[in-house]
């Protein structure tokens, strides 16, 4: 497996960001903190782990959760952000508001 | 399991009224935020960063946890005096529930 940079994982968020019409958390420092910890998860794991949910010990198992996890699209459009709130929702980013934690739907609704 | 023997942060602060344990993932910002809140408000806590330890013991304490508190494990995960919990970093729910 080769290591990733934290350089290399901003330019994965960036192209998912686009991808998907999402915008990056503007919060610069807490955006470091996720692109670190997805880095370290790829170190880790070989995979972009969401950072903020553990690894239930195989690929197979968190599946779900490799960023941008299951759940993104649908908590992006209902809550604003995802579970880890490394994405935002154009509108919320605009409203200027800090996400908090939500539900982590991996334990089901 | 024995606790203890885990390879806890201890933080120490002028507030020492509350026992408060944090279960962290040091990759999560959501945790981070929780840490410096404590910290700004002066509480002294410990916190253990599930991801740095072995699987099994982790899947141990995600087990008791759970069947203590009747609640799936999330990250921040916070014991408050032995007895209650919180999940997650919504700031004004802490503030409410530390009575700040």
């Amino acid at each position: 497996m080769t290591e990733k940079t934290v350089e290399q994982t901003r330019t994965f968020t960036k192209m998912v960001a686009a991808k998907q019409g999402w915008v990056l958390n503007p919060d610069a420092a807490f955006y470091e903190i996720l692109a670190e910890g997805l880095t370290t998860n790829w170190n880790r794991h070989g995979y972009f782990l969401c950072p903020c949910r553990d690894s239930d010990g195989s690929r197979e198992t968190d599946r779900d959760s490799i960023c941008p996890c299951l759940w993104s699209k649908d908590d992006i459009a209902t809550q604003g952000h995802c579970f880890c709130a490394l994405y935002l929702s154009p509108e919320f980013a605009a409203s200027g508001k800090t996400p908090g934690s939500i539900k982590d739907r991996r334990y089901g609704d | 399991m024995n606790q203890e023997q885990l390879p806890w942060v201890i933080k120490e602060g002028p507030r020492t009224d509350r026992d408060i344990t944090v279960y962290a993932l040091s990759t999560c910002g959501f945790c981070k935020r929780a840490l410096a809140f404590l910290d700004h408000k002066g509480f002294r806590y410990r916190y253990l960063y599930m991801d740095q330890i072995p699987v099994d013991t982790k899947n141990e304490i995600k087990a008791e946890l759970k069947a203590t508190f009747n609640e799936y494990v999330a990250f921040p995960f916070v014991v408050l005096d032995g007895k209650s919990h919180l999940v997650g970093f919504i700031e004004p729910d802490w503030v409410r529930t530390l009575g700040l």
